[in-house]
């Protein structure tokens, strides 16, 4: 990680407790899907903020925004905490003069995630935009 | 033979309980409430407090090979009772009882604060989650209720209730 350049992908593929993360600089993806209940989620997310933090270090704000869309199905409380150190990155890139934008996706009736949304969008100093969807009943 | 709605059991665990496990009760648990017509906001919810109230267990309980933790979940008229069971020591014990009082004594408006507050706070417990995990399962359920109960020697019995009310989506 000593040597990241911005164009550098970050990809982890998901499993059944931890969630698809894709962030890619040069095709401006940046996602977070699935589910997150590890047992630790500090190790888990730890390479996830180290990468993050590097990038805030090394990027050169541009025009177009970045995005980041997270998508979550199931995560706990633990995932809760570190998501927010995580947003915390966008927010100094924000800070640093690159237009941000953070989606946070969640089935359209799912109150719960509607309000972690709506704690995330109070606390964090980005545009952070609800996004409900429809989703098959089964 | 009609069966009563009263204690239908859905689901039952009793036995050693890891992240391998925990991903298997998950899917089952979800496909049971899909079933069972559970919509999917409500099924979340119950799903989610399983996660939270396992995960403590995998973190907190004492793993003793003759008292296994206990998870059960029941259909009833009204909705949905999450159950589950474990040893915690007598220092626990101490924590959980006051812990959770002073949870239960508050309005949902200052379980929210209170909630917001600690997930903005910065701190952490060993497992990265600030003991956010019955906090999260108070505000989700539409009825919690504890009990703690003498087991043998150093241990005690930590019985926790959520009920899920089918009324509300």
């Amino acid at each position: 990680m000593s040597d990241l350049k911005t164009s550098e992908k970050l990809i982890i593929e998901p499993t059944f407790t931890t969630p698809e993360i894709i962030f890619d600089p040069s095709a401006n993806r940046f996602f977070i899907g699935g589910n997150s209940y590890p047992e630790n989620s500090i190790k888990f997310y730890s390479p996830v903020l180290a990468w993050l933090e590097q990038f805030v270090q090394r990027h050169t704000p541009r025009p177009e925004p970045l995005v980041l869309e997270v998508k979550l199905e199931y995560f706990n409380t633990s995932t809760a905490k570190v998501l927010l150190d995580l947003f915390r990155h966008f927010e100094a890139l924000y800070e640093k003069g690159q237009p941000v934008q953070i989606r946070w996706v969640f089935l359209e009736e799912d109150t719960e995630m509607e309000d972690a949304g709506l704690d995330y969008q109070a606390a964090v100093k980005v545009p952070f935009e609800l996004v409900p969807v429809n989703e098959p009943e089964a | 033979m009609a069966v009563s709605y009263e204690h239908r059991l859905l689901f039952r665990h009793e036995g050693p309980l890891d992240m391998e496990v925990l991903p298997i009760m998950v899917r089952n648990l979800e496909k049971l409430l899909g079933e069972e017509g559970i919509r999917p906001p409500l099924r979340r919810k119950v799903v989610s407090s399983l996660i939270e109230l396992a995960q403590n267990i995998i973190h907190y309980a004492v793993p003793h090979e003759k008292y296994p933790p206990l998870i059960s979940v029941v259909r009833t008229e009204e909705g949905i009772l999450l159950t589950t069971r474990n040893l915690v020591y007598y220092s626990q014990e101490i924590f959980l009882q006051s812990y959770l009082q002073n949870l239960l004594a508050m309005s949902r408006e200052e379980l929210e604060q209170f909630h917001r507050a600690t997930l903005t706070s910065g701190s952490y417990s060993d497992s990265g989650g600030a003991n956010l995990g019955l906090m999260q399962v108070i505000l989700k359920a539409d009825r919690v209720e504890y009990e703690l109960t003498s087991a043998e020697a150093e241990y005690a019995w930590f019985t926790l209730k959520a009920f899920f009310s089918l009324e509300k989506p």
